[in-house]
């Protein structure tokens, strides 16, 4: 119980210095936002109003927020590698720990990235919202699994010696379970048909996994 | 605490072998000054002892409960973040909060004017003040084991008196391996090893 309170305590530290960070060196959170928008507005103003099928809308929404998240968490522990502060926070810091607090931030800036991004993108595209709370529901179990695996991912990519285009390439088979199902239910969510709940006990069990595994991986790397 | 113990410990990168078969013992209560030319892997042999590298065959064993605090050249603190920030922040990796005093204390210990510098940023130390810093973090964490590499590199006179004071007040109670090739950093060490080429 003791060494789960300091280990809360370790990843809270954490969460608090990167957000001090991101605070000060807003260079990554602004390119995740800056992709995210240039992309939406991009391909709202190339379909020039025309009314898109709702399952295309959905896996827009889904596309921009993967290639967004991947140009944010792959600086997870490579910026600080770069940095030369990783070996540093690994050496006063619990490993679990560290993974835990890396991935509460990038979940903390993924949420960012999408509450910014969402209602743009309902108004660009005249999204007609007709289950917010599973939509909500969707993305924040969406996220969850994106963020674990992002996290992983990064903390995988972090001593590749040529890292262009690789976070990209290994996060996408990993997050593809997840992804599936949530643009199925993003598209049930911007129509009146019937909700297939399985579909977020799907995710719910890809996030479980995901967070599992991280934890366990994250000890070998 | 007992001590850290090499048991037969080889470690090579790519074809040069840098330890083979080693089998050392650092006790407690001792300063261990490890010597030797440059690439003979003085640095290795500390990222040894603190399990922040493992050795391709043999052990490296010291108590499960011991903690390990390092200054390495290495080892950077957060630019972006006040000197306060980084001391309270790295206390906190190991569960320690740092009150007002503390710090202060920390600060007129490794001679950095906290009131002065305190709230500024690092990015805007010298790289006598960052060395000055990270040793205050070393005193804050108050670890089991040091691992010194280069401890004093870039610090002024008072600097290495304060690091020099400090070092021989804490042995009694500390496991302390202290890479150097400065003399002054040799002559405060109880045992020397030097490494071969």
């Amino acid at each position: 119980m003791k060494l789960f309170g300091s280990r809360c305590d370790c990843v809270l530290a954490i969460v608090r210095k990167d957000f001090l960070l991101n605070l000060r060196r807003r260079a990554t959170f602004a390119a995740m936002m800056m992709f995210a928008l240039t992309t939406v507005a991009s391909l709202s103003l190339s379909t020039g109003g025309a009314i898109l099928d709702e399952k295309f809308l959905a896996a827009i929404l889904w596309v921009v927020i993967f290639f967004a998240a991947t140009a944010g968490l792959s600086g997870t522990f490579d910026d600080e590698a770069q940095a030369g502060t990783l070996s540093t926070l690994k050496l006063y810091g619990d490993a679990q720990a560290i993974l835990f607090g890396k991935m509460f931030v990038s979940m903390l800036s993924l949420l960012a990235l999408t509450i910014f991004i969402l209602p743009i993108f309902c108004v660009l595209f005249d999204v007609n919202v007709e289950k917010i709370f599973l939509l909500l529901a969707t993305i924040l179990f969406g996220l969850i699994g994106l963020a674990a695996a992002g996290t992983l991912t990064a903390a995988l990519t972090t001593s590749a010696k040529i890292k262009g285009g690789l976070f990209a390439i290994l996060l996408f088979p990993v997050t593809l379970p997840i992804f599936l199902p949530a643009i199925r239910l993003t598209e049930i969510s911007f129509t009146s048909a019937q909700v297939d709940s399985s579909l977020l006990v799907v995710i719910g069990a890809f996030d479980t996994i995901l967070i599992l595994a991280s934890s366990i991986l994250y000890d070998y790397l | 605490m007992t001590g850290i113990f090499f048991d037969a410990v080889t470690l090579s990168f790519g074809k040069r072998k840098i330890f083979d078969n080693v089998t050392l013992k650092f006790d407690c209560r001792k300063i261990f000054g490890v010597t030797g030319a440059n690439g003979s892997g003085k640095s290795t042999l500390l990222k040894l002892a603190g399990k922040i590298l493992h050795p391709d065959s043999g052990t490296v064993n010291f108590p499960d409960n011991a903690q390990i605090a390092a200054l390495s050249p290495e080892m950077k603190i957060y630019d972006a973040l006040t000197a306060v920030e980084n001391l309270k922040f790295f206390a906190r990796l190991r569960g320690k909060i740092l009150s007002d005093e503390k710090i202060f204390e920390l600060g007129r210990r490794t001679g950095l004017d906290m009131k002065t510098f305190g709230n500024e940023r690092t990015e805007n130390f010298s790289t006598g003040m960052r060395q000055r810093l990270k040793f205050a973090i070393l005193l804050a964490v108050d670890a089991d084991i040091w691992l010194l590499d280069e401890p004093t590199a870039n610090l002024d006179d008072t600097g290495r008196e304060n690091f020099f004071a400090e070092i021989q007040a804490a042995k009694s109670e500390k496991i302390i391996l202290l890479a150097t090739n400065d003399v002054a950093e040799a002559q405060i060490c109880d045992e020397i090893i030097r490494l071969p080429m």
